[in-house]
């Protein structure tokens, strides 16, 4: 297993648990043992879970990465040292911010929600390999980051065109879209990912599923209202 | 032979490495492993990664010399010292010996060089680079002997030992590492101390190794480092500040006097201290370096049979020389014991293993003390109660060390008497024991991967020696979450995939019919696929070896014995139209001369060889008095009168290279203008030979043959890259038409114009024009330049980090025609470690896709570095496979999965949830987010 | 290539080899000493027992890594030695 393994979720889930502050520690840049590299991905990880830790107002200093060998143990002492005072001088987690529990726990779920749809849209850029330290910080914005949150897609199923084929139901990979012949089918939102797999398969002559971006799908229509008559 | 096995006082099987012993040890003395700079104890282990892990005693102990003491008998708990043992005779067998007693570091005291010994802050490169090192005398950090301060401004001297004839007491020869680890410790220092000012005194920079070129522009462009041409002497040691002053000159200031707070001497590499007696015991003769005299068709070859040499004892050479010339050895003792092979290995039975998918788990948990490692930090008894309060845990016990058989066996013991399904040991690292562990618990007929480790030692008890409390608290902690994850885990299977005994070899240059016939003198067939009608790659046109070999015999020869072997299948005129497989069973399709075959096969070697650059400078192509320098030798051999009668002759050297288009050295040509330089004068004294280069590389035991260039009056001439020589046709003052070459003369401080018949250049080799194509087709990376980019530069210099892909030959590097042989060889022994078995077995934990959940996004697929995973066509769409040879369980695919279809076994999301949630102890841990 | 006549095999090489057996007259020598225990005699002793011979790894000091497990790091990477 290599740094590059450490999934995005994975930080979120400790920050949900209350924890102050998460560490990723990697072999060094370039000292791969394999070809893999994925200490870079690995950064790249960490530098977008800052951005989101900022949208949502955690203070992006509880999440560091540091490079080293087994060999560097002086190094690694210092490091988490210096991680432990700052993580003292920021306090509690959400406290410090001015975020109560709650308030907290909802925000990072409806992220940890949204993490699918991160990892489809910024694929390319958590998977780049940044030679240069100075591109670090404008590897992902700021802006760029509320710009994905406030354009988060959603799919839905036009009743009117929706011939109930079952294609979308068997290919949808959580099971979010119930529906059964003859009825019109319904993407549940909550368990819904956003991978577009739904639009990608369903037939090009029936075109029901349709992708809105920044506002939120309209509501399911009424369960007796769903039998096709044909 | 008979071996003496010196006594280590120390009972192997029964110390564990604890070192209390060596705490308690009353007598200090200079640590030799860190060269005298620090002290270390009578009983103490080598070095602190050592292999073995454990103490010995040396001759400064108090008991040995005067039988007092015997403190660390009284507090091993483990009963392992003795001081009873004696040396002992060992007679043994063996069919074979290969010497690798590597190198003795050039002693500067010795013939007083440098002031040495006598100035506290003049130390050598093998003082500095403990000096650096985490692991040192001042735990990686610099500090001179004088003061113990950080010195700012540091200078190296080169060539300390090496290249010298006068004054006697150095080395004649090159010790070809020393500009490149002096480089090494500048960047280094620079890292330790952003604001040190670093001066290297140097002789000519010989970067000739694989991507030694950059390297070196790395340090040079590092701010405050000067690189100074020059010759210097020591001026005196400054008796308040301990600071030393080197004398050197300088074209623009003449000679000048510095003031340095440390010296560092860059000392060359002697042949090791009991070489002589070596010799004289096994027979076999040294060089007159006192090296080991070997055959120059065969650089791994002794004088005597049965007897092989691999490593720095060959003469002076880098690691990777040393890793491939040991594998090439051990493929020449192959070829001699071939009939012997594997009947002296035994394998290893396990019980059956079995079946807990039905049961609630059950888990074990073995707490160690480390003897006082972590017993006397973490309060282990208290940790214990405290495992057995954790959910699914049925047992819990300490033990004084997990790793000791007698407690291993408890392990396995008690797996059983409770019907243990899941293991933990909270004791060290996995990456020290995590092998060792696995075995127990298969012992115990358990699947290995229902083993968990807790690292309390190195993660807990050595960082908070302070804090035990916290420490013990931390423990808890660790071992929480290792229970939360135990749970999850699952049995894996390690697949074993059976290996065809075929190999392919593709290049039928001296590497490649030097590796295939290895490979078939070893009882292996091999298919040797050639590009071109004939086989002999580039050295076709080489007639002779700087010692001189003769080429053209030794290569009628070696094709002779390729054709005559019937294990090798010969394909020339060849193309590879498709290449599939992986390790163990490779398929390759070969349209050549014999039509098209498909070739099955368990090992793949690359050994493409590498093309001349064509010139486009010094007027090539539109003089035909200007060539190449394999044309020149070609000319030379035919015995042209045009060459052999010229009055004047001119070779350039870094034609085509050394420059931003190809930044690397191509290694050879130095000592290939020497090689021609010397023949010429041979066959003509009269002829006036220069040589114009940049730095003269003639590495090893070639800077003997510069030297006597330069002595039978061959001229050398050095130019910098901004301001090259100029080549003009004209006249000769008598009017004869001649090449007018103009170049600058550092020494003389002027431009000088020579007048030479012919020019000859010295062309980089560069990548072959098939390297690429052959790179994509078998799915091997290349480096910035072109060659093929091996596993490790250092350490796996004949494989590719796809498994069962090896290299050799100039596709690699440019390389002179022994090291061809030599890494040829490596290569056939490293196919051999795969051949020779039946099967190889893969990990268990490696990447699955689960097709329900997967979408066929195809992220995976880009993120592998393996090309392990493929996406295939499914009625369900594209889902992807992933294919367990291939995989090599980074988990990368993993983190980028939107649907977490594909998962790392043995890391999967739910062990790995599991263990981040059991981190809070009262965390109100939601079942799923 | 193929008209070429075929030997049984290597003749100069195998005479070796039998020369070298005949010397230990039938017994079962096939065991290899390796003398020094640096990077190129642990590579060789690797090799040699991975493709299935018994080795015998001799080293004057009390641990094996030979003067590389001295160096900080290697060049051209800075890798760790170790």
């Amino acid at each position: 297993m290599c740094s590059g393994r450490v999934d995005l979720e994975y930080v979120l889930r400790a920050f949900s648990n209350g924890m102050d502050g998460v560490f990723i520690g990697g072999c060094r840049l370039n000292e791969c043992n394999y070809i893999t590299h994925g200490n870079y991905d690995a950064l790249n990880m960490v530098l977008l879970c800052k951005r989101i830790m900022r949208h949502i107002g955690l203070d992006p200093e509880r999440l560091k990465i540091a490079f080293m060998s087994s060999a560097d143990g002086n190094l690694f002492a210092e490091t988490m040292s210096a991680f432990g005072s700052t993580l003292k001088k920021l306090g509690p987690l959400g406290k410090a911010e001015g975020l109560d529990d709650e308030e907290l726990k909802t925000r990072l779920a409806e992220i940890t929600k949204l993490v699918p749809y991160i990892k489809l849209t910024k694929f390319e850029k958590l998977a780049a390999r940044l030679e240069n330290p100075e591109e670090y910080d404008q590897h992902f914005t700021q802006d760029e980051i509320e710009r994905l949150f406030d354009e988060v897609v959603s799919f839905y199923i036009d009743p009117e065109k929706c011939q109930a084929c079952l294609i979308c139901a068997r290919r949808c990979p959580v099971g979010a879209i119930s529906g059964a012949k003859n009825q019109i089918h319904i993407i549940d939102q909550e368990i819904c990912i956003k991978c577009g797999t739904c639009l990608e398969v369903c037939p090009e002559k029936f075109s029901a599923v349709v992708e809105i971006s920044g506002e939120s799908a309209p509501p399911p229509i009424p369960e007796e209202q769903r039998t096709i008559v044909r | 032979m008979t071996l003496v096995r010196k006594p280590r006082y120390i009972l192997e099987d029964q110390c564990t490495g604890c070192t209390t012993c060596v705490e308690y040890c009353p007598v200090v003395y200079p640590d030799p492993f860190n060269q005298e700079i620090s002290t270390n104890k009578a009983i103490h282990i080598y070095f602190a990664q050592a292999v073995p892990l454990i103490t010995y005693i040396d001759e400064s102990c108090l008991y040995l010399k005067e039988k007092k003491c015997g403190i660390c008998e009284d507090v091993c708990e483990n009963d392992a010292i003795d001081f009873n043992q004696t040396a002992e005779e060992v007679e043994v067998k063996v069919g074979a010996i290969l010497l690798a007693p590597g190198f003795e570091p050039f002693d500067p005291k010795a013939g007083n060089h440098y002031g040495y010994g006598e100035m506290q802050n003049v130390v050598t490169s093998l003082d500095y680079e403990r000096l650096m090192c985490a692991t040192g005398p001042y735990e990686g950090e610099i500090r001179r002997a004088s003061d113990k301060k950080h010195p700012q401004k540091i200078a190296w001297i080169q060539c300390v030992g090496s290249r010298q004839v006068n004054p006697p007491g150095g080395n004649s020869y090159c010790s070809a590492v020393c500009c490149t680890y002096t480089q090494k410790q500048v960047i280094l220092t620079k890292d330790h101390n952003p604001d040190a000012e670093c001066t290297v005194f140097h002789n000519d920079i010989r970067s000739h190794g694989k991507d030694f070129e950059r390297f070196y522009q790395r340090a040079e462009e590092l701010p405050g480092i000067r690189f100074i041409r020059s010759y210097v002497s020591i001026g005196k040691e400054i008796p308040e500040s301990k600071n030393v002053t080197i004398r050197y000159a300088t074209p623009d200031e003449g000679v000048k006097e510095e003031e340095f707070e440390m010296v560092v001497l860059s000392i060359g590499l002697n042949p090791p201290a009991d070489a002589v007696r070596l010799a004289e015991e096994l027979g076999i003769e040294l060089n007159p370096h006192g090296f080991c005299e070997v055959n120059p068709k065969n650089p791994m070859e002794t004088t005597k049979p049965g007897i092989f040499v691999s490593g720095a004892f060959q003469g002076p050479i880098d690691i990777p020389e040393s890793v491939f010339s040991a594998s090439g050895a051990c493929s020449q003792c192959g070829e001699l014991l071939d009939y012997r092979r594997g009947k002296l290995s035994r394998e290893r039975i396990y019980p059956p293993e079995r079946d807990v998918s039905g049961e609630e788990p059950r888990i074990g948990i073995f707490v160690c003390h480390c003897g006082a490692n972590i017993g006397r930090i973490v309060d282990v008894p208290s940790v214990v109660e405290y495992a057995k309060t954790l959910p699914h845990v049925v047992y819990a016990q300490e033990q004084l060390f997990s790793c000791a058989t007698n407690c291993a066996k408890e392990i396995t013991d008690m797996t059983k008497e409770m019907g243990l399904n899941r293991v933990i040991i909270a004791a060290c690292s996995p990456r020290t024991l995590g092998p060792l562990f696995q075995d127990t618990v298969r012992e115990a007929g358990l699947n290995q991967y229902y083993l968990e480790m807790t690292n309390i030692r190195e993660h807990c008890s050595w960082v908070h020696t302070m804090e035990k409390e916290d420490a013990t608290e931390k423990a808890r902690d660790l071992i929480r979450m290792s229970v939360a994850r135990a749970a999850h885990l699952e049995p894996l299977q390690e697949i074993d995939l059976s290996v065809n005994p075929a190999a392919l070899v593709v290049g039928a240059g001296v590497a490649g019919m030097t590796c295939a016939l290895s490979i078939a003198n070893q009882g292996h067939e091999v298919h040797l696929v050639e590009r071109d009608h004939d086989l002999g790659g580039k050295a076709r046109s080489i007639y002779q070896t700087l010692e001189g070999l003769d080429v053209q015999a030794y290569l009628r020869d070696l094709v002779h014995k390729v054709y005559q072997n019937p294990l090798i299948h010969v394909y020339t005129d060849a193309t590879i139209t498709d290449a599939d497989g992986y390790v163990g069973n490779f398929a390759t399709r070969v349209v050549s001369e014999r039509g098209t075959t498909e070739i099955r096969h368990g090992a793949t070697v690359l050994a493409v060889g590498a093309d001349v650059y064509e010139p486009s400078e010094y007027l090539y192509g539109e003089d035909d008095r200007v060539m190449t320098l394999l044309q020149l030798e070609e000319q030379i051999n035919r015995g042209s009168e045009k060459v052999t009668d010229a009055q004047g002759l001119v070779m350039i050297q870094c034609v085509g290279c050394r420059n931003e288009e190809r930044n690397y050295c191509s290694r050879i040509c130095c000592s290939e203008s020497v090689k021609n330089a010397l023949a010429l004068k041979k066959i003509n004294p009269e002829m006036d030979i220069y040589i114009l280069y940049r730095d003269m590389r003639t590495y090893g035991f070639d800077e003997d043959y510069y030297r006597e260039a330069a002595d039978n009056g061959v001229k050398f001439i050095r130019y910098e890259p901004q301001d090259e020589p100029v080549v003009e046709a004209g006249e000769s003052e008598e009017g004869r038409p001649v090449l007018k070459i103009t170049t600058p003369d550092y020494i003389l401080g002027k431009k000088v114009e020579i007048d030479a018949d012919i020019v000859a250049l010295a062309a980089a080799l560069i990548p072959s024009a098939g390297s690429r194509e052959v790179s994509q087709l078998f799915r091997v990376p290349l480096n910035p330049d072109g060659f093929f980019q091996e596993a490790h530069v250092k350490l796996r210099p004949v494989e590719f980090a796809t498994d069962g892909v090896y290299l050799c030959g100039l596709a690699h590097y440019p390389k002179l025609l022994r090291e061809t042989i030599e890494q040829a060889y490596g290569a056939a022994s490293r196919v051999l470690t795969l051949l020779s078995h039946d099967a190889i077995t893969a990990s268990g934990s490696i990447c699955e896709v689960d097709e329900n959940v997967c979408i066929g996004c195809g992220q995976c697929v880009s993120t592998c570095a393996y090309g392990a995973v493929e996406l295939h066509k499914t009625r369900q769409g594209k889902k992807a496979i992933v294919n367990p040879v291939l995989c090599k369980g980074d988990g990368l695919c993993t983190t980028k999965c939107p649907t977490r279809a594909i998962q790392l076994k043995h890391f999967t999301d739910d062990e790995i949830w599991a263990q981040i949630d059991a981190a809070v102890e009262t965390a109100q841990i939601p079942s799923k987010i | 290539m193929e008209s070429e006549p075929k030997g049984t095999q290597d003749q100069v090489h195998r005479s070796l080899a039998d020369s070298i057996r005949e010397g230990f007259e039938g017994n079962t020598f096939g065991d290899v000493m390796v003398v020094g225990g640096g990077i190129s005699g642990v590579q060789a002793s690797l090799d040699l027992a991975a493709s299935g011979f018994k080795v015998y790894l001799v080293d004057k000091a009390p641990a094996i890594g030979g003067h590389m497990a001295q160096l900080d790091k290697t060049f051209p990477t800075n890798d760790c030695s170790i």
